[in-house]
Protein backbone atom coordinates (compact mmCIF):
# COMPACT_ATOMS: atom_id res chain seq x y z
CA UNK A 1 0.00 0.00 0.00
CA UNK A 2 1.52 3.33 -1.06
CA UNK A 3 0.23 6.82 -0.40
CA UNK A 4 2.32 8.07 -3.35
CA UNK A 5 0.82 5.89 -6.08
CA UNK A 6 -1.31 7.95 -8.42
CA UNK A 7 -3.71 7.00 -11.19
CA UNK A 8 -3.40 8.69 -14.63
CA UNK A 9 -3.82 12.44 -14.17
CA UNK A 10 -5.97 12.87 -17.30
CA UNK A 11 -8.40 10.23 -16.03
CA UNK A 12 -8.79 12.09 -12.76
CA UNK A 13 -9.47 15.34 -14.63
CA UNK A 14 -12.11 13.47 -16.65
CA UNK A 15 -13.65 12.00 -13.50
CA UNK A 16 -13.94 15.40 -11.84
CA UNK A 17 -15.49 16.81 -15.03
CA UNK A 18 -18.42 14.45 -14.52
CA UNK A 19 -18.96 15.10 -10.81
CA UNK A 20 -20.74 17.96 -9.12
CA UNK A 21 -18.57 20.28 -7.04
CA UNK A 22 -20.00 18.72 -3.85
CA UNK A 23 -19.01 15.18 -4.90
CA UNK A 24 -15.72 15.93 -6.65
CA UNK A 25 -13.42 15.43 -3.65
CA UNK A 26 -15.32 12.65 -1.92
CA UNK A 27 -15.81 10.44 -5.00
CA UNK A 28 -12.31 10.99 -6.42
CA UNK A 29 -11.01 10.29 -2.89
CA UNK A 30 -12.98 7.03 -2.73
CA UNK A 31 -11.49 5.89 -6.03
CA UNK A 32 -7.99 6.98 -5.04
CA UNK A 33 -8.32 5.10 -1.74
CA UNK A 34 -9.38 1.92 -3.54
CA UNK A 35 -6.63 2.37 -6.14
CA UNK A 36 -3.92 2.75 -3.50
CA UNK A 37 -5.22 0.34 -0.88
CA UNK A 38 -6.33 -2.68 -2.87
CA UNK A 39 -6.13 -2.42 -6.68
CA UNK A 40 -2.54 -1.23 -7.20
CA UNK A 41 -0.94 -3.66 -4.69
CA UNK A 42 -2.92 -6.58 -6.14
CA UNK A 43 -2.69 -5.83 -9.87
CA UNK A 44 0.39 -3.70 -10.44
CA UNK A 45 0.58 -0.27 -12.01
CA UNK A 46 -0.60 -0.95 -15.56
CA UNK A 47 -3.64 -3.02 -14.69
CA UNK A 48 -4.51 -0.71 -11.80
CA UNK A 49 -4.44 2.26 -14.20
CA UNK A 50 -6.70 0.34 -16.58
CA UNK A 51 -9.09 -0.38 -13.71
CA UNK A 52 -9.14 3.31 -12.80
CA UNK A 53 -9.85 4.38 -16.40
CA UNK A 54 -12.65 1.80 -16.61
CA UNK A 55 -14.23 3.16 -13.43
CA UNK A 56 -14.02 6.72 -14.77
CA UNK A 57 -15.60 5.64 -18.07
CA UNK A 58 -18.42 4.18 -15.99
CA UNK A 59 -19.18 7.69 -14.71
CA UNK A 60 -19.08 9.05 -18.28
CA UNK A 61 -21.38 6.25 -19.48
CA UNK A 62 -23.92 6.96 -16.73
CA UNK A 63 -23.96 10.64 -17.63
CA UNK A 64 -24.22 10.12 -21.39
CA UNK A 65 -26.59 7.16 -21.75
CA UNK A 66 -29.84 9.07 -21.35
CA UNK A 67 -28.74 11.72 -23.86
CA UNK A 68 -27.64 8.95 -26.22
CA UNK A 69 -31.06 7.29 -25.93
CA UNK A 70 -32.83 10.58 -26.72
CA UNK A 71 -30.46 11.19 -29.64
CA UNK A 72 -31.02 7.67 -31.01
CA UNK A 73 -34.81 7.96 -30.68
CA UNK A 74 -34.74 11.28 -32.59
CA UNK A 75 -32.59 9.71 -35.32
CA UNK A 76 -34.83 6.65 -35.61
CA UNK A 77 -38.00 8.76 -35.66
CA UNK A 78 -36.51 10.75 -38.54
CA UNK A 79 -35.60 7.53 -40.35
CA UNK A 80 -39.04 5.99 -39.79
CA UNK A 81 -40.80 9.11 -41.03
CA UNK A 82 -38.55 9.30 -44.12
CA UNK A 83 -39.23 5.67 -44.97
CA UNK A 84 -42.87 5.25 -44.01
CA UNK A 85 -44.37 8.74 -44.41
CA UNK A 86 -41.97 10.45 -46.84
CA UNK A 87 -42.20 14.24 -46.51
CA UNK A 88 -42.97 16.34 -49.57
CA UNK A 89 -40.01 18.59 -48.78
CA UNK A 90 -36.87 16.72 -47.61
CA UNK A 91 -34.99 19.99 -47.23
CA UNK A 92 -37.31 21.26 -44.49
CA UNK A 93 -37.27 17.86 -42.78
CA UNK A 94 -33.48 17.75 -42.93
CA UNK A 95 -33.25 21.20 -41.33
CA UNK A 96 -35.58 20.22 -38.49
CA UNK A 97 -33.85 16.88 -37.77
CA UNK A 98 -30.36 18.42 -37.96
CA UNK A 99 -31.33 21.19 -35.56
CA UNK A 100 -32.94 18.68 -33.21
CA UNK A 101 -29.87 16.41 -33.18
CA UNK A 102 -27.51 19.35 -32.73
CA UNK A 103 -29.70 20.72 -29.95
CA UNK A 104 -29.63 17.42 -28.05
CA UNK A 105 -25.80 17.21 -28.12
CA UNK A 106 -25.43 20.92 -27.31
CA UNK A 107 -27.76 20.51 -24.35
CA UNK A 108 -25.90 17.39 -23.18
CA UNK A 109 -22.60 19.33 -23.20
CA UNK A 110 -24.20 22.27 -21.43
CA UNK A 111 -25.79 20.04 -18.78
CA UNK A 112 -22.63 18.06 -18.05
CA UNK A 113 -20.38 21.12 -17.84
CA UNK A 114 -22.83 23.16 -15.77
CA UNK A 115 -22.86 20.39 -13.12
CA UNK A 116 -19.10 20.24 -12.66
CA UNK A 117 -18.01 23.64 -13.95
CA UNK A 118 -15.50 21.93 -16.25
CA UNK A 119 -15.90 22.47 -20.00
CA UNK A 120 -14.02 19.18 -20.54
CA UNK A 121 -17.29 17.39 -19.83
CA UNK A 122 -18.76 18.97 -22.99
CA UNK A 123 -16.68 17.38 -25.76
CA UNK A 124 -16.50 14.08 -23.88
CA UNK A 125 -20.26 13.79 -23.43
CA UNK A 126 -20.68 14.92 -27.06
CA UNK A 127 -18.54 12.05 -28.31
CA UNK A 128 -20.03 9.59 -25.84
CA UNK A 129 -23.59 10.54 -26.80
CA UNK A 130 -22.94 10.06 -30.52
CA UNK A 131 -20.87 6.90 -29.98
CA UNK A 132 -23.38 5.21 -27.66
CA UNK A 133 -26.27 6.20 -29.94
CA UNK A 134 -24.59 4.94 -33.14
CA UNK A 135 -25.10 1.18 -32.67
CA UNK A 136 -28.67 1.77 -31.42
CA UNK A 137 -29.41 3.81 -34.55
CA UNK A 138 -27.88 1.25 -36.91
CA UNK A 139 -29.67 -1.66 -35.23
CA UNK A 140 -32.92 0.30 -35.14
CA UNK A 141 -32.67 1.10 -38.84
CA UNK A 142 -31.89 -2.55 -39.62
CA UNK A 143 -34.97 -3.59 -37.60
CA UNK A 144 -37.12 -1.10 -39.50
CA UNK A 145 -35.77 -2.47 -42.78
CA UNK A 146 -36.50 -6.04 -41.69
CA UNK A 147 -40.12 -5.08 -41.04
CA UNK A 148 -40.73 -2.81 -44.00
CA UNK A 149 -38.98 -3.65 -47.29
CA UNK A 150 -41.86 -3.54 -49.79
CA UNK A 151 -41.21 -1.75 -53.10
CA UNK A 152 -42.92 1.50 -51.95
CA UNK A 153 -40.79 1.69 -48.80
CA UNK A 154 -37.62 0.81 -50.74
CA UNK A 155 -38.39 3.65 -53.15
CA UNK A 156 -38.89 6.00 -50.17
CA UNK A 157 -35.55 4.86 -48.72
CA UNK A 158 -33.78 5.59 -52.01
CA UNK A 159 -35.51 8.98 -52.21
CA UNK A 160 -34.41 9.97 -48.69
CA UNK A 161 -30.69 9.44 -49.23
CA UNK A 162 -30.52 5.67 -49.38
CA UNK A 163 -29.58 2.93 -46.95
CA UNK A 164 -25.95 3.94 -47.04
CA UNK A 165 -26.72 7.29 -45.43
CA UNK A 166 -28.74 5.75 -42.62
CA UNK A 167 -26.06 3.17 -41.84
CA UNK A 168 -23.01 5.47 -42.04
CA UNK A 169 -24.39 8.76 -40.71
CA UNK A 170 -24.44 7.57 -37.05
CA UNK A 171 -20.67 6.97 -37.20
CA UNK A 172 -20.00 10.29 -38.93
CA UNK A 173 -21.94 12.14 -36.22
CA UNK A 174 -19.16 11.51 -33.69
CA UNK A 175 -17.12 14.43 -35.09
CA UNK A 176 -19.90 17.03 -34.90
CA UNK A 177 -20.56 15.57 -31.46
CA UNK A 178 -17.14 16.84 -30.31
CA UNK A 179 -17.74 20.31 -31.73
CA UNK A 180 -21.29 20.72 -30.42
CA UNK A 181 -20.41 19.15 -27.08
CA UNK A 182 -17.50 21.58 -26.74
CA UNK A 183 -19.78 24.53 -27.48
CA UNK A 184 -22.32 23.32 -24.95
CA UNK A 185 -19.53 22.63 -22.48
CA UNK A 186 -18.08 26.13 -22.80
CA UNK A 187 -21.54 27.63 -22.26
CA UNK A 188 -22.29 25.33 -19.32
CA UNK A 189 -18.96 26.03 -17.61
CA UNK A 190 -19.43 29.78 -18.11
CA UNK A 191 -22.94 29.67 -16.63
CA UNK A 192 -21.66 27.63 -13.66
CA UNK A 193 -18.91 30.18 -13.05
CA UNK A 194 -21.35 33.11 -13.29
CA UNK A 195 -23.66 31.41 -10.80
CA UNK A 196 -20.80 30.74 -8.38
CA UNK A 197 -19.42 34.29 -8.62
CA UNK B 1 -47.19 5.13 0.31
CA UNK B 2 -43.58 4.20 1.00
CA UNK B 3 -40.92 4.16 -1.68
CA UNK B 4 -40.64 0.94 -3.72
CA UNK B 5 -37.00 -0.13 -3.72
CA UNK B 6 -35.08 -2.00 -6.38
CA UNK B 7 -32.74 -4.80 -5.27
CA UNK B 8 -29.59 -2.70 -5.79
CA UNK B 9 -31.10 0.15 -3.79
CA UNK B 10 -31.83 -2.33 -0.99
CA UNK B 11 -28.22 -3.58 -1.13
CA UNK B 12 -26.89 -0.02 -0.78
CA UNK B 13 -29.30 0.87 2.04
CA UNK B 14 -28.51 -2.34 3.91
CA UNK B 15 -24.80 -1.59 3.57
CA UNK B 16 -25.44 1.79 5.20
CA UNK B 17 -27.36 0.04 8.00
CA UNK B 18 -24.53 -2.45 8.58
CA UNK B 19 -21.73 0.12 8.45
CA UNK B 20 -23.48 2.55 10.84
CA UNK B 21 -21.10 5.47 11.55
CA UNK B 22 -18.58 4.20 8.99
CA UNK B 23 -20.88 4.37 5.96
CA UNK B 24 -18.93 6.37 3.39
CA UNK B 25 -18.59 5.79 -0.37
CA UNK B 26 -15.70 3.34 -0.51
CA UNK B 27 -16.89 1.32 2.52
CA UNK B 28 -20.40 1.07 1.06
CA UNK B 29 -19.01 -0.10 -2.29
CA UNK B 30 -16.89 -2.77 -0.56
CA UNK B 31 -19.83 -3.97 1.54
CA UNK B 32 -22.15 -4.16 -1.50
CA UNK B 33 -19.52 -6.08 -3.49
CA UNK B 34 -19.00 -8.58 -0.67
CA UNK B 35 -22.73 -9.14 -0.12
CA UNK B 36 -23.56 -9.41 -3.82
CA UNK B 37 -20.43 -11.46 -4.50
CA UNK B 38 -19.61 -9.59 -7.68
CA UNK B 39 -17.71 -6.58 -8.96
CA UNK B 40 -19.73 -3.40 -8.74
CA UNK B 41 -18.73 -0.13 -10.41
CA UNK B 42 -18.14 2.83 -8.11
CA UNK B 43 -20.31 4.88 -10.50
CA UNK B 44 -23.27 2.56 -9.96
CA UNK B 45 -23.09 2.94 -6.18
CA UNK B 46 -22.58 6.70 -6.45
CA UNK B 47 -25.57 7.11 -8.79
CA UNK B 48 -27.71 5.07 -6.38
CA UNK B 49 -26.60 7.10 -3.37
CA UNK B 50 -27.43 10.34 -5.20
CA UNK B 51 -30.87 8.97 -6.12
CA UNK B 52 -31.60 7.75 -2.58
CA UNK B 53 -30.57 11.10 -1.14
CA UNK B 54 -32.78 12.92 -3.64
CA UNK B 55 -35.69 10.75 -2.45
CA UNK B 56 -34.79 11.69 1.16
CA UNK B 57 -34.20 8.06 2.15
CA UNK B 58 -30.69 8.98 3.31
CA UNK B 59 -28.75 12.12 4.17
CA UNK B 60 -25.03 12.79 3.86
CA UNK B 61 -22.35 14.94 5.40
CA UNK B 62 -18.66 15.45 4.73
CA UNK B 63 -16.02 14.11 7.11
CA UNK B 64 -12.24 14.37 7.25
CA UNK B 65 -10.03 12.68 4.69
CA UNK B 66 -7.09 10.36 5.29
CA UNK B 67 -3.57 10.29 3.80
CA UNK B 68 -4.42 7.26 1.61
CA UNK B 69 -7.13 9.37 -0.08
CA UNK B 70 -4.77 12.30 -0.53
CA UNK B 71 -6.56 14.08 2.31
CA UNK B 72 -9.79 14.30 0.34
CA UNK B 73 -13.01 14.48 2.33
CA UNK B 74 -15.22 11.43 2.86
CA UNK B 75 -18.98 11.68 2.40
CA UNK B 76 -20.78 9.77 5.16
CA UNK B 77 -24.35 8.56 4.69
CA UNK B 78 -27.10 8.04 7.26
CA UNK B 79 -30.39 6.23 6.91
CA UNK B 80 -33.50 8.36 7.45
CA UNK B 81 -36.85 7.18 8.87
CA UNK B 82 -38.32 7.12 5.34
CA UNK B 83 -35.45 4.87 4.24
CA UNK B 84 -35.93 2.56 7.21
CA UNK B 85 -39.66 2.26 6.41
CA UNK B 86 -38.89 1.56 2.75
CA UNK B 87 -36.47 -1.23 3.73
CA UNK B 88 -38.99 -2.78 6.13
CA UNK B 89 -41.70 -2.59 3.45
CA UNK B 90 -39.39 -4.24 0.90
CA UNK B 91 -38.69 -7.10 3.29
CA UNK B 92 -42.38 -7.46 4.17
CA UNK B 93 -43.31 -7.60 0.47
CA UNK B 94 -40.88 -10.49 -0.12
CA UNK B 95 -42.11 -12.28 3.03
CA UNK B 96 -45.71 -11.92 1.78
CA UNK B 97 -44.78 -13.49 -1.55
CA UNK B 98 -43.16 -16.47 0.20
CA UNK B 99 -45.81 -16.99 2.88
CA UNK B 100 -46.98 -20.63 2.97
CA UNK B 101 -44.00 -21.93 1.00
CA UNK B 102 -41.01 -23.68 2.46
CA UNK B 103 -37.52 -22.55 1.40
CA UNK B 104 -35.67 -23.98 -0.47
CA UNK B 105 -38.45 -24.97 -2.88
CA UNK B 106 -38.55 -28.69 -3.67
CA UNK B 107 -40.75 -30.83 -5.87
CA UNK B 108 -42.58 -28.07 -7.79
CA UNK B 109 -40.70 -28.42 -11.05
Amino acid sequence: MSVDATPPGWAEVLLRAFLTAGDSDSVSGDLLEQYRESVRPARGRRRADLWYVKEVLGFVWRSARLWAAVFAVAFLARTALDWLVPPADFHARANVSTLLGAGIVLLAGFWAASRSGSFVAGPVIGVATAAIAAPIEVMGAATLLAGWHDPITMAAIRGSGGLEEVLTLPLLLVLPGIVLGTLGGLLGAAVKRLRSA
Amino acid sequence: MAEVLGSFEQAVLLAIVRLREGAYGRAILKEVQERMERDVAAGAVHATLVRLERKSLITSSLGPGTPIRGGRARRFYRLQPVGLRALNDARAAVDDLWRGLEWPLKGYA
